[in-house]
C-alpha cells in the first residue's frame, strides 16, 4: 500500500506542476496585465515603471520559473490586488469554502441515501416516480437560478431564511477558539442553509439515482435472497447486507464530487455573498492577480488529489476485493 | 418533562437569534450594500471607486469637492498661492489629530504627500498613479507646525480638486507600519474609523468625531445585483448601489425603498479610433472625415437608447465636459436618421447598390458600464440603419478589452465610458492633454485643439480661460474624435428609513445621511 501511496504521491507532483504551467499561461495570453494596476493617465514611463516593479517585463519563462523557485519555498508570492501574501488570502477564504462543501455535501448524501433507497424497494410507484422526477429537476436546474429562487422565496417572501452573508465556524474552531464556534455554530448553519442546498442539490440529485439503481442490483443479487431466506429482518437485509454493497460506487463519487463542488460553487458564492475562494480566484482572474490565481489552483489541485488518493484507500477498506 | 422543557428552550433561543439576524439595522447604524470589497486601506496603494468611497470615511482631505461640485476646505484653514502658481502655503485648522490620538500637524500632512510619491516604495494607487502626475507634484515641505508648502511643476486650476485626492495620515502611525500593517490597520484623519473587516462580507466603521451622523456605518459586500435587491427590499441594508435597471420597478414597488437616480459624470461615447493601428479595418478610413464623423452623430437616438436600455431619461451631451461646465450654445444633435443620410451622401459615401455606404466594427464591453452590451447592439442597429454596415464584437473587459484599448488597438469605433468632474472643464478635457496621451485612445491630432489647450491650461483661473474653453469643444463637437451619447446614469437603492442623496461623481458620501 505505501509503494501505491508513493507513487500516487509522486504522480501529484506532476499533476500540480501541469496545472500551474497551464493556468500561468492562460493568465498571459489576454496581454500585458501591468495595464490594471496602474492609473488610466499613466505615463508610458510610470507604466513601465510598475511593469518593472511587478516583474512583467521578464520573459515568460523566466517569471514562470521564478515563480516555481520561489514556491519551492514556500512562497507564493505577494497579491497584486490585496498587497499581501496571497496563500495568506487563499487560506483566509478556504474554510468559508469548506464549510459550503461540507453542508452541500452532508445535504446530499443524508438524504440521498433513504430517497434511492426508498425509491428502489417501491419500484414504479409513486413514491419512486416522484424522486426520480426530483432527481431530473435537481440535474436540469442550475444552481444559479436554484439560489435566486430560494432567496425569493424563503429570504424575501416568508423571511425565513437570510439572503446572503456568511457566520464563521470553521475559523474560531481552528483557532482554538471552541466555545466561541460552538456558540455561533447554529447561526452558522441557519447561513448555511440556502446556498449549502443550492450547492448540494445537484449532488443530492445524482447520488439519489445512483443509490437507487445501485440498490436495485443488489436488491436481485443471490446473497440478498439468501439472507432473506435465512429469515433475517428485512430492514436488516436492506441496511447490512444490500445498502453497504451498494454504496460502493457513491463512495468514489462522493469523493470526487467534494473536489469538484470545491472548485464549483463561485456563483452560488456570488450570489450568496460566500467570501470563499470561489469568489476570490472570480476576482483575482478578473483582476488578473496572477500569484492569487495560482495559489488557488494549486491549493484546490491538492485538495482534489488528496481526496482522489483518500477514496482509493477508502475503497480498499470497504471492498475487500479491491486490491492496491 | 425537564428534557422537553430544554429543547423547548433552547429551540427558542435559536428562533430569537435567527429573528435578531433577520431585523432591520438599529437606529444608529446605517448599512451600505457595495458590489466590491476594498482591497487594501493603505492610503497610498488605494486605486478603485469602492474602495475610495470606503476610505474617504477614514481618511480626511485638505479639501473636499462637495454635493454641488464645489471645492472647500475640510483640514486646510488657509491657502496662499504664489504669482506663478507654482506654490501653494496651506495652512491647516489647529487641534487636528488622527484617530490613535496623535497631533496631526503640518509634518502631518507633508508626509501623506511625500509617502505616496517616493518611488522606492513602488506605491501603484491613484495618488501616484493619477493625482501626482495630473498635479505636476514635487515636492510637499513643513514650513511650521501648522502650515505646509507643496511645490508643483507647472501652473494648472486643477491644483485644489487634485490635492482633495490626498488622504491625510500620521507619520508616526505609518513609519512604525509595515506595507502589510498599513494595508489592514488604517490610523486615519477622518471622523470614522476602522473597526473590523471581514474580507468579502463586511466592513465596520466607528465615529470618532464629526462631520457623520450614524455612530456606526457598515458595508457589507454583495457582488450580484439581484442579492443587494433583495437585501435592500428586506430592510436589511439602507442603501444599495449599482441597481439593475431592470430592478428598478421592484425597488419602487417595495414599499420599503426606492431607486435615487443621478446623471453620473461618467462620459459615455463611441470613440473614433483614428490612429495608425485600425488602418486597414473596414471603415477606418471613412471615419478619418470629419463630415462622417459628425454624420454619424445624427444616426443614433440617445434618448430612446437611455428610456429603453437604461430605465431613465436623459439628455445627449455635446461634449466631453460634463454640464454645468460645457459650451451653453452647443445643442445637442437630435436623432435624424434622413439628416445621417443626407451628410454621408454629401460626404461622398453614397448608398450602394446593396444599400450599404460601407461597413465599419464596433468594439463594446460586456458587463462593465450600466447595460453595455445591449446599448452597444443598439448602436450598431442604428448605424446600420442609415446604411453603415456595422459589426458589434462584444468583448470581455479585463483581459481583452482593456489591454486593447490602453494599446490603441481597438476597431474603428469602440464603446467606452471615462470618468468626469464637476468642479473644473479643464479635467475632463484634459483626456486630450497631447496627441501621444495615454487617455487619448481615439488617437486624435487636429493642432487646433492642442495649440488651444497650452492657452487652455496657461490661464491663471477657469473663468479667463472660457473663450478658449468654449472654442474647443465647438471644435470637439463639430469635428471631434467621439460619437457623443450620454452622461451615464447611475441608480441606487435607499431604504425609506433613511435620508440620503446621492452624488453624481460615483462618491459615496455619508456624512449627511440620517433618519428620516
Amino acid at each position: 500500500m505505501w509503494t501505491f501511496i508513493i507513487r500516487r504521491l509522486l504522480q501529484s507532483i506532476i499533476v500540480i506542476f501541469g496545472v500551474t504551467a497551464i493556468s500561468f499561461v492562460a493568465l498571459q495570453i489576454g496581454g500585458d496585465p501591468t495595464y490594471l494596476y496602474v492609473s488610466e493617465r499613466a505615463t508610458a514611463e510610470e507604466i513601465q515603471q510598475t511593469r518593472v516593479a511587478l516583474g512583467f517585463d521578464r520573459p515568460l519563462y523566466e517569471q514562470y520559473f521564478t515563480f516555481i523557485g520561489n514556491l519551492l519555498h514556500g512562497d507564493f508570492g505577494t497579491s497584486l490586488s490585496y498587497k499581501r501574501p496571497a496563500l495568506e488570502a487563499v487560506l483566509e477564504a478556504l474554510p468559508a469554502t469548506i464549510e459550503l462543501t461540507l453542508f452541500a455535501m452532508i445535504f446530499a448524501i443524508v438524504l440521498a441515501i433513504p430517497l434511492g433507497v426508498f425509491a428502489a424497494l417501491y419500484r414504479g410507484s409513486a413514491l419512486d416516480g416522484s424522486i426520480m422526477t426530483m432527481g431530473m429537476l435537481g440535474q436540469s436546474i442550475p444552481s444559479f437560478w436554484l439560489g435566486i429562487m430560494m432567496i425569493m422565496f424563503f429570504g424575501l417572501y416568508l423571511r425565513w431564511l437570510p439572503i446572503s452573508g456568511h457566520v464563521p465556524f470553521l475559523v474560531p474552531l481552528l483557532q482554538g477558539h471552541v466555545v466561541e464556534a460552538f456558540s455561533q455554530l447554529p447561526m452558522a448553519l441557519y447561513y448555511l442553509v440556502m446556498p449549502g442546498v443550492a450547492v448540494g442539490f445537484y449532488s443530492l440529485s445524482r447520488n439519489a439515482r445512483l443509490v437507487r439503481s445501485s440498490m436495485l442490483e443488489v436488491l436481485g443479487q443471490d446473497f440478498v435472497r439468501t439472507a432473506r431466506s435465512k429469515g433475517i429482518p428485512e430492514a436488516a437485509v436492506i441496511i447490512h447486507h444490500a445498502l453497504r454493497n451498494a454504496w460502493l460506487p457513491v463512495v468514489t463519487m462522493v469523493g470526487l464530487e467534494f473536489g469538484f463542488l470545491l472548485g464549483g460553487v463561485v456563483v452560488v458564492e456570488m450570489i450568496f455573498s460566500w467570501p470563499g475562494i470561489g469568489r476570490l480566484v472570480f476576482n483575482a482572474i478578473n483582476q488578473r492577480d496572477i500569484p492569487v490565481v495560482q495559489a488557488c489552483v494549486i491549493m484546490l489541485s491538492v485538495i482534489f488529489i488528496s481526496l482522489n488518493l483518500l477514496v482509493d484507500l477508502i475503497y480498499v477498506r470497504i471492498d475487500p476485493r479491491v486490491k492496491l | 418533562m425537564t428534557s422537553l422543557i430544554r429543547i423547548l428552550a433552547t429551540g427558542c433561543a435559536l428562533l430569537c437569534g435567527i429573528a435578531a439576524a433577520q431585523a432591520a439595522p438599529p437606529p444608529d447604524t446605517l448599512v451600505v450594500g457595495l458590489s466590491a470589497d476594498a482591497s487594501t486601506f493603505d492610503p497610498a496603494q488605494i486605486s478603485s471607486r469602492d474602495n475610495a468611497n470606503i476610505a474617504k470615511h477614514i481618511f480626511a482631505t485638505l479639501y473636499t469637492v462637495n454635493f454641488e461640485g464645489e471645492i472647500k476646505p475640510y483640514l486646510a484653514d488657509k491657502t496662499e498661492v504664489s504669482a506663478d502658481g507654482l506654490s501653494y502655503l496651506i495652512k491647516i485648522k489647529p487641534n487636528l489629530t488622527c484617530d490613535n490620538g496623535e497631533a496631526l500637524t503640518a509634518e502631518d500632512v507633508a508626509y501623506s504627500f511625500n509617502r505616496p510619491a517616493d518611488k522606492s516604495k513602488k506605491f501603484t494607487g491613484n495618488s501616484a498613479g493619477f493625482v501626482f502626475p495630473t498635479l505636476g507634484f514635487k515636492s510637499a515641505e513643513v514650513v511650521d507646525d501648522l502650515t505646509v508648502r507643496i511645490n508643483l511643476s507647472a501652473r494648472t486650476t486643477l491644483a485644489l480638486g487634485m490635492m482633495a485626492q490626498i488622504y491625510i495620515h500620521c507619520k508616526d502611525a505609518y513609519e512604525a507600519m509595515t506595507l502589510e500593517q498599513a494595508s489592514t490597520n488604517p490610523v486615519g484623519s477622518g471622523s470614522y474609523r476602522l473597526v473590523s473587516w471581514q474580507r468579502g462580507s463586511q466592513i465596520v466603521l466607528e465615529k470618532v468625531k464629526d462631520p457623520g451622523r450614524f455612530k456606526r456605518i457598515v458595508w457589507r459586500i454583495i457582488p450580484e445585483a439581484s442579492t443587494r435587491t433583495a437585501e435592500l427590499i428586506a430592510g436589511n441594508v439602507d442603501i444599495i448601489t449599482n441597481v439593475s435597471p431592470d430592478q428598478i420597478g421592484a425597488i419602487d414597488a417595495s414599499g420599503t425603498a426606492a431607486v435615487e437616480k443621478v446623471s453620473g459624470t461618467r462620459r459615455m461615447q463611441v470613440g473614433y479610433n483614428l490612429s495608425p493601428n485600425a488602418a486597414g479595418m473596414p471603415g477606418a478610413a471613412e471615419i478619418q472625415n470629419p463630415k462622417v464623423r459628425f454624420a454619424l452623430q445624427y444616426a443614433v437616438d440617445v434618448p430612446g437608447i437611455c428610456s429603453q436600455l437604461l430605465g431613465t431619461t436623459c439628455e445627449r451631451a455635446t461634449s466631453l465636459v460634463n454640464p454645468p461646465n460645457g459650451n451653453p450654445d452647443l445643442k445637442a444633435v437630435p436623432y435624424d436618421p434622413a439628416m445621417a443620410e443626407k451628410l454621408l451622401d454629401e460626404a461622398g459615401y453614397p448608398r450602394g447598390a446593396d444599400g450599404v455606404r460601407f461597413h465599419i466594427r464596433l468594439q463594446g464591453p460586456r458587463g462593465r458600464y450600466l447595460n453595455d452590451a445591449n446599448v452597444v447592439q443598439a448602436i450598431g442597429q442604428y448605424l446600420t440603419d442609415v446604411g453603415v454596415q456595422t459589426d458589434v464584437e462584444l468583448l470581455e473587459w479585463a483581459s481583452v478589452y482593456s489591454p486593447l484599448l490602453r494599446a490603441k488597438k481597438m476597431a474603428p469605433l469602440f464603446f467606452l465610458g471615462q470618468g468626469g468632474v464637476t468642479w473644473n472643464p479643464l479635467y475632463d478635457m484634459s483626456l486630450f492633454s497631447t496627441p501621444d496621451a495615454t487617455t487619448n485612445y481615439q488617437s486624435w491630432t487636429d493642432p487646433r485643439w492642442f495649440d488651444d489647450w497650452k492657452l487652455a491650461l496657461a490661464a491663471p483661473s477657469v473663468a479667463e480661460a472660457r473663450p478658449v474653453i468654449n472654442r474647443m469643444l465647438k471644435l470637439f463637437y463639430e469635428e471631434g474624435p467621439w460619437l457623443q451619447l450620454y452622461f451615464q446614469p447611475d441608480f441606487y437603492g435607499v431604504s425609506k428609513r433613511v435620508a440620503w442623496k446621492p452624488r453624481r461623481d460615483e462618491e459615496i458620501d455619508l456624512f449627511d445621511a440620517s433618519l428620516k
